[in-house]
């Protein structure tokens, strides 16, 4: 299976592009340390931005990894970054929850993040947890609670985002005891970490010094600006996705600078706004061919992608987050995605929901199934077959090549969706929506997640006070 | 943009697996006409099957032409096939309709084929209109009924369903009647027609009939067959696959033997069943990844293609529909199908459903936009906008590239969907089906359809009562023995 | 007896060579065949039955059990007198005239045949008259009808009044099914009940016969 949203010339023509934006209008930087790192390296300065050298672009797209491997907690999640798996994250940092009771919209709280990610576990075609914001936590010390809450509450591979490199020693920390050393979170490492530059071009101090220190700490990193069509980019698609490789290039030219062969993901966030109202979005089909467009380019870099996909513009989980959430993770699958982010969120990324969360589990299955693709070989061909059910007048029913492949898994069984009569599916009638809901709290109330063991929950308290300590004077 | 479900290789393989199923094979057939058709043109008997040798296989593909146009009652509105537009066609045939009224499922009356076409008339993003079918009408001339009460109330072209032969006479003289005579509507073909051989591999009496007839009259041919992954055909998707596309080419095969350069679509429809409760399936991901698959032999063999599409095995429109329908369309449409149909089904094809027919037109929206593609260009690509912007200290809103790229239109403009800031939506707090069910009754209300003029319409009266003056005589398909 | 396990368990998963071998095994020695039936053959069936209701079986699999339990059956017939067979009752299948979707109502066939029921299926595009030829032949408890189609449901009505004519009306229970065919259509016709699927066909047909008994 191969879907190409661009030709070959057309591909090589936004390259071409964005070398020249990386030459000729190049990145700002407020740091320091990121600014002598580019420029021992041959970049230059110009007026008050660097620009790079298609030699260094050359040099340090070379040494970039085309694979790498993600590990949870637990031994069987091992995920193959590079291998184009379509992997489904949540959604990071939604500020609101659509409370599962309720089905109001409020500020997400501590106890969301726990059940949440606990709901995340259970679920099999979500594959890595990223945070949901909490309000009712010290904001000084948010991601350092995050990270604990998540590793309390999963066993899964994590994605934790990162403002500033502020917090990033607990962060590590935390890590540590998880994986059981620095040695053992090096050769596996169980979390990846994004950082956000500003559109256009702008790496202010916090991300590029985060940006410095995740690879230094030997971390994957996901390079992951935000640019908004029309706004903070270009108004034409393909003018905001060759300025956003730019400066997703420019990151990971940093990161090959510092450390050639350092494990990361190209992780586009490319929008747009409603120019009529101003809203911001991440709706369809703009998100999901944007995506579509810069993994495209990754694989041409031969690079990792993780765009966000799962999205849409939708207040609740009905049917336009159905279609837009499948519309964008399925566009950016087809070419080839490593990760899809923002599972489970609504509003544009705003608001996260148990109940959509149950239901992009449900997308996820589906768009992992179909970038499998089909097998074509004799055997699945059957001509023979079918000669034979024709000649004995029987029915395919009958024959033992239907019950080989039935069993051997030729069909996709929907975790989520209803397949029965109208007569029985109308004893209840129950939408989709609503049985995503009933779902989300019979797996809260029963999932049980690998517990840490006590002495490294003793050690994450102690982290915790440590940080509260630091970065509160408590 | 290219799409491709198989690689060139695969597809080879399948081909050749098509013709080793209609060489070995074949078919079988209880109409003597399409049985003499085959036989003196190459074909050859197998005991009690026809087989066809490559050559033949070869030749008709060579003759059935790479494009044709069917047309609307109004002028503008054409479908170019072969031109991988993805058009969406309305579902036909569900005996049952969700009440827009009460939401409940009921059986479908005239009443109910006439508001819907009316609303797929006024819906942007549908294009190609198909009846449900109405109980309360003379079942044997309901075809011809169903045809008048489309012509009444839509303007689009049409895509008709003959389940046999009895009434091809009529709806041809429908048809006529309305664009001016048969000759004209040779040139101007106001619909398409489709008929459904069974699974495996057999031309029953009615469809092998029907199709010469559709054939003759110059109405371009949909050959669209329907087996059941594990039941009527192999459990593996691809090899479904092979012998559906054996069994719709033994029909194109057969359309261009009978008159060489005939208009003739392949419409695949693989389906399959849960085997844990029999229940037949038009869900995804199956259903879009064999049509992908299918499609992607008639794109090989350069002949125009329909795909269902907009279906799924949700019982309302809900999120399940939504996610159910676009991606049974986007498969199909991003290899280059021409038609996307089932569009405002529900419940495998059993019901319709004038918000999920809103729904839809929405997607139609979205996919048409898809396959348009993002060009590529200097311009475009604006990299003298960036400088521009990041010299200045601007923001890219200020921009003239800005306000001149977001009139041409670069952006999509949702026909349906919500989009404002939580805070304005929660003023009503509406789900998009409720939206979408509001939407289907204003246009109801509203929507005026270009009338036929008071002699076409009296002309159509007239074949209506000759129709069914017929078939009680004996001509209709209940008395026929 | 294990070997009554035995003939159970591979009437379950299906194993016709092994069903026949058994169940000859059980003849050659003497075991009494109405023991056979009951508790081998149709202990496994029931078995199935209940595994197929709670979705933890396919249909092709339950149609190769039904195979299986038929393949055993063949062999004990002779032995025993045609009134003494443990049959739940005979039913007549087939899509009405004008119709030509067949799978559905094989799909009934075959459940019926695994839940005991002796089925005559006769096809697809079936007259009133064929049915009523068929009643005479086979005298079942029950006729089946199946139609997909709107136009072609108004036959079940048809054949309905040609066993009222026919004096057939009160031998025979009349079922219904089909995509368009519901519950109300059913009665309006003067059916005696309507399926929604082959589960509920089945359940159906039992009571039927039940009550017809
Ligand atoms: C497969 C199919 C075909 C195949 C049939 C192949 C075959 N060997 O059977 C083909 C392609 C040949 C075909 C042809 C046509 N078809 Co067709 N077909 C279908 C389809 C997609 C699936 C039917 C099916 O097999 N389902 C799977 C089985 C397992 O389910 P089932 O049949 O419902 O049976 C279950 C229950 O209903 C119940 N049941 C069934 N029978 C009985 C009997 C009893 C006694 C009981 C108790 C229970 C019971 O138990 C079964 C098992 O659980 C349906 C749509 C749909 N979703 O149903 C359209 C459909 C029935 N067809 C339709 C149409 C229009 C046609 C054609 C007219 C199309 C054409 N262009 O010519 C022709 C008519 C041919 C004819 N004269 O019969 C329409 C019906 C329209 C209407 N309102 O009447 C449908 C609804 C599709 C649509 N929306 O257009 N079709």
């Amino acid at each position: 299976m191969k879907f190409e949203l661009f030709s070959q010339a057309e591909l090589l023509q936004i390259h071409e592009a964005t070398v020249e934006i990386l030459k000729r209008v190049g990145i700002h930087t407020t740091s320091p340390r990121f600014k002598v790192l580019l420029m021992d390296h041959g970049c230059q300065e110009q007026g008050d931005r660097i620009v790079f050298t298609e030699d260094v672009i050359a040099k340090a797209l070379k040494t970039v990894p085309a694979s790498f491997k993600l590990y949870g907690r637990k031994d069987s999640h091992v995920l193959e970054i590079g291998q184009k798996r379509a992997y489904c994250q949540t959604c990071v940092g939604t500020p609101s929850m659509m409370d599962l009771e309720t089905g109001e919209k409020r500020d997400a709280t501590v106890e969301d993040l726990e059940e949440y990610t606990r709901l995340a576990d259970a679920l099999d075609y979500v594959n890595i947890i990223s945070p949901i914001f909490p309000r009712d936590v010290p904001q000084e010390i948010i991601l350092t609670i995050e990270t604990a809450t998540l590793l309390r509450n999963t066993s899964k591979p994590l994605s934790i985002c990162v403002e500033s490199a502020r917090e990033l020693p607990y962060i590590l920390e935390l890590l540590h005891l998880a994986a059981g050393g620095e040695e053992a979170l090096h050769a596996k490492p169980i979390a990846t970490i994004p950082v956000s530059p500003l559109s256009p071009l702008e790496y202010g101090f916090d991300p590029a010094e985060a940006l410095l220190d995740v690879v230094e700490a030997g971390l994957p990193l996901g390079v992951e600006p935000c640019p908004m069509m029309g706004s903070t980019g270009p108004m034409t698609l393909i003018g905001t996705v060759a300025q956003h490789n730019a400066e997703i290039l420019a990151g990971v030219i940093a990161a090959q600078l510092l450390k050639p062969g350092a494990p990361l993901t190209m992780s586009s966030r490319a929008t747009f706004m409603d120019m009529r109202s101003g809203v911001g979005l991440w709706a369809m089909p703009e998100m999901g061919l944007a995506g579509a467009a810069m993994n495209q380019l990754g694989s041409y870099y031969n690079i990792p992608v993780a765009p966000g996909g799962y999205c849409g513009a939708s207040k609740v989980a009905d049917a336009q987050s159905g279609y837009e959430h499948l519309y964008n993770a399925m566009m950016e699958a087809l070419v080839g995605s490593d990760i899809i982010g923002s599972a489970g969120s609504l509003d544009n990324a705003l608001t996260s929901c148990y109940a959509m969360l149950v239901m992009d589990n449900e997308i996820s299955s589906v768009v992992q199934r179909t970038i499998k693709g089909v097998e074509v070989d004799e055997d699945k061909l059957a001509v023979d077959v079918v000669a034979e059910v024709i000649a004995s007048h029987g029915n395919f029913l009958a024959h033992k090549h239907t019950r080989k492949y039935l069993r051997a898994g030729e069909l996709w069984v929907p975790p989520l969706g209803d397949r029965q009569t109208f007569e029985k599916w109308a004893i209840n009638s129950e939408k989709v929506e609503d049985k995503a809901r009933r779902i989300a709290k019979e797996l809260i109330a029963t999932h049980q997640v690998l517990p840490l063991s006590p002495e490294v929950e003793a050690e994450f308290d102690k982290v915790i006070a440590r940080a509260r300590h630091i970065e509160m004077g408590e | 943009m290219r799409f491709d479900f198989l690689s060139e290789q695969e597809v080879e393989q399948v081909h050749q697996a098509t013709l080793a199923i209609l060489k070995q094979i074949g078919i079988h057939t209880t109409s003597p006409r399409f049985k003499s058709l085959l036989l003196n043109s190459g074909c050859l008997e197998q005991g009690d099957r026809i087989v066809f040798p490559a050559e033949v296989v070869e030749k008709a593909l060579s003759t059935a032409p790479k494009e044709f146009k069917v047309y609307g009652r109004d002028d503008s509105r054409v479908l170019e096939f072969g031109k991988s537009k993805a058009y969406t066609q309305t579902c036909v045939g569900t005996p049952s309709v969700m009440d827009l009224d009460s939401g409940e499922k009921r059986d479908v009356q005239l009443k109910d084929l006439e508001d819907y076409v009316r609303l797929a008339d006024a819906l942007e993003f549908i294009d190609v209109v198909s009846p449900i079918f109405p109980r309360d009408v003379p079942q044997e001339v309901i075809v011809s009924a169903e045809t008048v009460a489309m012509l009444r109330n839509t303007t689009k072209p049409l895509r008709i369903c003959a389940e046999s032969s009895h009434e091809m006479k009529y709806i041809v003289e429908i048809l006529a009647a309305v664009v001016g005579g048969k000759e004209v509507l040779m040139d101007r073909p106001l619909a398409y027609i489709e008929v459904s051989p069974l699974s495996p591999l057999e031309y029953g009496f009615d469809p092998a009939e029907a199709l010469m007839d559709i054939v003759e009259a110059g109405l371009p041919l949909g050959v669209i067959p329907c087996p059941m992954m594990g039941s009527t055909g192999p459990m593996t998707l691809i090899g479904c696959v092979a012998q559906h596309n054996a069994e719709i080419l033994a029909g194109v095969v057969a359309s261009q033997l009978l008159k060489p350069g005939s208009p003739v679509i392949m419409s695949p429809r693989v389906t399959f069943m849960d085997m844990r409760s029999g229940v037949g399936l038009w869900a995804m991901p199956e259903m879009g990844m064999a049509a992908a698959a299918s499609i992607q032999l008639a794109r090989y063999y350069g002949i125009p293609s329909t795909a269902t599409g907009y279906s799924g095995t949700s019982k309302l429109a809900d999120a399940q529909s939504g996610y159910e329908h676009l991606y049974n369309a986007l498969m199909p449409a991003l290899i280059g199908t021409d038609v996307l149909a089932a569009a405002g089904s529900l419940d495998n094809v059993l019901t319709s459903c004038f918000a999920m027919l809103v729904m839809d037109n929405e997607l139609s929206s979205v996919v048409q936009r898809t396959i348009k593609g993002t060009e590529v260009s200097e311009e475009k690509l604006a990299v003298d906008v960036i400088a521009e912007v990041i010299e200045t200290h601007e923001n890219f809103l200020a921009h003239k590239h800005t306000r001149k790229y977001l009139r041409a239109g670069e952006l999509w403009n949702p026909p349906l969907s919500d989009r404002q800031t939580f805070e304005k939506w929660a003023v009503k707090g509406e789900k998009i089906e409720e939206k979408a069910r509001l939407k289907a009754k204003e246009l109801l209300a509203s929507h005026q359809v270009e009338p036929l003029s008071a002699e076409v319409d009296a002309e159509l009266k007239q074949i209506l009562q000759r129709a069914q003056e017929h078939a009680q005589h004996g001509g209709g398909v209940i008395q026929k023995t | 007896m294990s070997n009554f396990n035995e003939l159970a368990e591979s009437v379950i998963s299906g194993n016709f060579g092994r069903v026949k071998e058994i169940t000859q095994e059980m003849i050659n020695k003497g075991v009494e065949p109405l023991q056979i039936i009951n508790d081998g053959l149709i202990a496994g069936m029931n078995v199935v039955g209940v595994r197929f209701k709670a979705e933890d079986m396919f249909v092709p699999e339950v149609m190769m059990s039904a195979k299986a339990m038929a393949g055993g059956m063949e062999l004990v017939k002779p032995l025993i007198a045609e009134t003494e067979m443990p049959s739940v009752g005979t039913v007549v299948l087939g899509t009405v005239k004008g119709d030509l979707h067949d799978i559905g109502k094989s799909l009934v066939a075959m459940i019926l045949e695994s839940g005991g029921f002796k089925v005559i299926n006769l096809g697809t595009d079936i007259a009133p008259e064929g049915f009523i030829k068929a009643i005479r032949e086979h005298k079942p408890q029950i006729v089946g009808m199946s139609a997909l189609l709107t136009t072609t449901m108004l036959n079940m009505k048809a054949t309905i009044e040609l066993l009222k004519e026919e004096g057939l009306r009160d031998q025979v229970k009349v079922i219904i099914g089909g995509a368009p065919v519901s519950q109300s259509f059913a009665e309006e016709i003067g059916a005696d009940g309507y399926g929604s699927d082959a589960m509920v066909a089945k359940d159906l047909c039992i009571k039927l016969v039940g009550k017809a008994s």
